[in-house]
């Protein structure tokens, strides 16, 4: 299951006008950037996952997140503890002193490593936010939105088909390591993390060809169906701001408040 | 709303005219097409034919105008199209003249739903949406893929993508289709299926078809004329059954007979006299019976 492919359903977040959803998508994500208070950037986190389950998303897909960035998260909380100075020292030596030259270097301040449990848990915030979009929106409904909120349909177009081509790619590459795994290539099932890097070119190369070579292709079929010939084109689906999206907007403009409210006063 | 709309080339003009066509790609030096000259008139289906590499990809691109217009390279000599010249003419124009069909159905589909496939060409022309919706009713109903509306694309077979594209290319109501072997990627059943659809446009609604293909077998059911590419150079130009008896360019070629053509020359080659040639299968059949007859009566004599 792919980030942005789109889930089908019948949840709110479905219903919402695209316009909505990237308008709350937007200031949610500025929020979750100035949120300090840990309290508030929970509740995000929770939110967003009460969201997240109230769409019916894939609870696999989250799952698989939090368990691919765990590894970053310790690398960041202990690089924030390390060179973050603070009062109340965790760990110290984070190195054992009879480890020869540089024992006994290194100590874990608590407010660095604070600091890097704020980052990570933005990260996750940020990450689990945007297919709450990308998910629940079909991507020409996106595109539209985007087109009908000033962008030229252009440029929307551009970015939608990045996001569709996610999948595509995905889709190659697995195409690419079977195609290495019938000529006895077993490097990225059982090699080591160096024999993997070094394995990487030989997937990365056609893929990125193959890309180009799509890529190219796309643009001779979009062509032939006058893509960009003219400043504005027509929609046959339209999209309509209902009374609901804006009072579910008018909700998300409260639930900032209070968050930015209680960040500032907690 | 069920015939295009009628074509404003001046009265006797063809409704393809190449004239001394050479071309280039941008940053290479070879010229993959040279001096290409050839018409076609209005209804009639042209086949494409030669050997990979031969610049068959190439001319099709020359015909909507994406080349040279969005693919830059070097041109000579004039292409027009139901009366445009491609080469002054901007593609958004040259759209609603000749219609593409390309030959991976993967990368010509790029929407979620079959309907927005269709209505993608008209909405770049920004038609009025009922206008849209009459088109996309007519154009799925034409490529026999009523019903399908709401299905996204990547769902469907082979054979009902390339009629996806089709239709996809109709809704901007051209005159010309040109098809960029539709059929390679394909199982016999959806070539069939691809067949019957052009054989549909061109006559029940006229349109001048130009496909590049190596289906023998088809273009001898389907096809007016033949025009055979080798290494950039346009080395025949004849109806099918001309082309295929010249067996000297069927080697230099590289193509294949219809099978009952083999059959024929076979026969032949083995002392059994033929009157004819055949690229058709009946005729071919009645054909040999009929020798095969004469034979088996003058032994029985």
């Amino acid at each position: 299951m792919s980030v942005v492919q789109y889930v089908e359903g019948n949840s709110l977040l479905h219903r919402l006008d695209p316009r909505a959803k990237i308008i709350m998508l937007t200031i949610l994500t500025i929020i979750i950037f100035i949120v300090e208070n840990f309290l508030m950037i929970g509740a995000i986190l929770l939110t967003i996952l009460l969201l997240w389950w109230s769409a019916r998303l894939p609870m696999k897909t989250l799952a698989s997140y939090f368990k691919f960035l765990t590894g970053l998260f310790v690398f960041i909380i202990v690089i924030q503890g390390l060179f973050y100075s603070g009062e109340v020292i965790l760990v110290q030596p984070l190195i054992p002193r009879w480890v020869p030259l540089i024992g006994g270097l290194g100590k874990i301040s608590l407010d660095g490593a604070l600091f890097g449990i704020l980052i990570s848990a933005r990260i996750i915030c940020l990450i689990c936010l945007l297919p709450l979009v990308t998910m629940t929106t079909p991507i020409h409904f996106f595109a539209l939105g985007l087109t009908k909120m000033g962008l030229s349909y252009q440029i929307a177009y551009t970015m939608t088909t990045a996001l569709n081509t996610i999948p595509v790619l995905q889709n190659e590459a697995s195409v690419v390591m079977d195609a290495q795994k019938l000529r006895a290539f077993r490097v990225f099932e059982e090699g080591s993390f160096v024999q993997k890097l070094k394995a990487y070119p030989a997937l990365a190369v056609p893929l990125v060809i193959g890309a180009m070579r799509r890529a190219q292709l796309m643009g001779v079929a979009m062509d032939s169906r006058a893509f960009g010939a003219l400043k504005r084109r027509t929609y046959v689906e339209d999209i309509i701001m209902k009374p609901q999206d804006y009072a579910v907007l008018a909700v998300f403009a409260v639930y900032c408040a209070a968050v930015l409210v209680g960040n500032f006063m907690l | 709303m069920s015939e295009p709309v009628s074509g404003k080339p001046t009265k006797g003009e063809p409704m393809i005219k190449v004239e001394n066509l050479w071309y280039k790609y941008p940053r290479t030096k070879k010229y993959v097409l040279e001096d290409i000259s050839f018409t076609v008139e209005k209804g009639e289906f042209v086949a494409l034919m030669g050997a990979n590499g031969a610049g068959k990809t190439t001319l099709c691109q020359c015909l909507n105008g994406v080349i040279p217009n969005s693919q830059g390279g070097k041109v000579k000599g004039r292409v027009v199209v139901g009366g445009l010249d491609t080469q002054e003419t901007p593609i958004s124009k040259l759209a609603q003249k000749v219609g593409m069909v390309l030959e991976d159905p993967e990368t010509q589909l790029f929407t979620t739903k079959v309907k927005n496939e269709v209505a993608f060409g008209p909405e770049n022309l920004a038609i009025d949406p009922d206008e849209i919706m009459k088109r996309i009713a007519w154009a799925l109903k034409v490529v026999r893929l009523e019903g399908y509306e709401e299905r996204p694309p990547t769902a469907l077979s082979g054979g009902q993508k390339q009629r996806l594209a089709i239709a996809a290319a109709l809704a901007m109501k051209p005159e010309i289709m040109v098809l960029d072997e539709p059929t390679s990627q394909l199982d016999p059943i959806g070539t069939l299926e691809v067949f019957s659809v052009i054989q549909d446009l061109k006559e029940e609604y006229g349109m001048t078809i130009v496909m590049a293909t190596h289906k023998s077998e088809e273009i001898a059911q389907f096809a007016d004329k033949v025009l055979m590419l080798h290494e950039g150079r346009l080395v025949k130009f004849a109806p099918p059954r001309e082309v295929f008896q010249d067996l000297e360019l069927m080697k230099l070629t590289w193509t294949h007979l219809p099978q009952i053509s083999e059959l024929i020359l076979f026969l032949r080659n083995n002392g059994i006299s033929l009157k004819d040639f055949a690229i058709l299968k009946d005729e071919g059949v009645a054909m040999v019976k009929e020798a095969l007859a004469g034979k088996a009566g003058r032994v029985a004599s």
